[in-house]
């Protein structure tokens, strides 16, 4: 089983600060690429996706920060018609940390599911005990 | 009710919109003019699912003109887009009233001169903008609500200049 890369398509510096915080839990990152959408046109970032995409021949994961946003629509837009490229949105960092130990051991169609459950499953609730 | 934004972004349907005027206005719909994307079925698709529990419309420019009197009488807040300056001079040449445009989006290329961080343009951008306020259009730059929305003139005098 190949290595299913990821691509960070995120607002401002959200995807290197997620980057950076998942380097301080799991450690040295490699392979894994960051790009902002900040003062992009949506054409200049379609345009920055697919060269970024161009060379997955296996198919990858490109990370997105929330559903509606530019990096969502033109993360969508720019991986038409790659099958095998799956658009992940809404990530938070223990979903990422569980690319990042799961990367190795599926393809990316069963990752991004696996990952999409995981994500959900990381959002938990904990009330505060009456005193 | 009805109009509560007139924005140019050339990235049209987006975070600022969804999340920003949309937490703010409460659209019923958002209604994007723009040929390109009222001509291609996946780009409508994608675009219509992209504005969780809005509806959102993707017409050709002929159809925005022709619903934009209508729409500004229909129930709850609507929002309209365009991706560009000779867009919404058209819109408003063939009929729509627009009192006031928001310039949220226009990204730089290649001819484009800095007006602030979102906002660049070319001379026929320029032209368009003179154009607009001749017709009694008011041209206002902001990307979110909660910065301050500024008179184009004021940042960019050279709008005045002809």
């Amino acid at each position: 089983m190949s290595r299913v890369p990821a691509l960070l398509v995120m607002h401002s510096d959200l995807g290197q600060a997620l980057l950076r915080a998942a380097t301080a839990v799991y450690g040295p990152i490699e392979e894994v690429e960051v790009l902002s959408n900040e003062g992009l046109s949506r054409d200049d970032l379609e345009h920055r996706i697919a060269e970024k995409v161009a060379g997955w021949t296996h198919g990858g994961l490109l990370l997105t920060d929330f559903w509606g946003g530019s990096c969502y629509l033109t993360g969508v837009s720019a991986t038409r018609g790659h099958g095998d490229i799956v658009v992940l949105t809404g990530l938070n960092l223990p979903t990422l940390l569980d690319y990042l130990h799961n990367r190795d051991q599926y393809g990316p169609l069963d990752l991004a599911d696996r990952l999409q459950r995981k994500g959900r499953e990381s959002i938990r609730l904990h009330h505060g005990q009456p005193a | 009710m009805s109009w509560a934004l007139h924005r140019v972004d050339d990235r049209l349907i987006h975070g600022q919109v969804v999340v920003a005027w949309g937490h703010q206005l409460r659209p019923r719909r958002i209604w994007v003019v723009d040929d390109a994307s009222a001509a291609n079925d996946w780009e409508r698709d994608l675009l219509a699912d992209a504005a969780p529990g809005v509806e959102v419309k993707v017409v050709p420019l002929e159809e925005g003109i022709r619903i934009h009197a209508d729409e500004a009488v229909a129930e709850g807040a609507a929002l309209l887009l365009v991706r560009d300056l000779r867009t919404a001079v058209a819109l408003v040449e063939g009929g729509a009233i627009i009192p006031a445009l928001n310039l949220g989006g226009l990204h730089y290329a290649p001819g484009r001169s800095r007006v602030n961080d979102y906002v660049y343009l070319d001379e026929d951008d320029r032209a368009r903008c003179r154009r607009l306020l001749e017709l009694g259009v008011r041209l206002e730059v902001q990307d979110v609500p909660a910065t301050r929305s500024r008179p184009l003139l004021e940042i960019d005098p050279a709008i005045a200049r002809t």
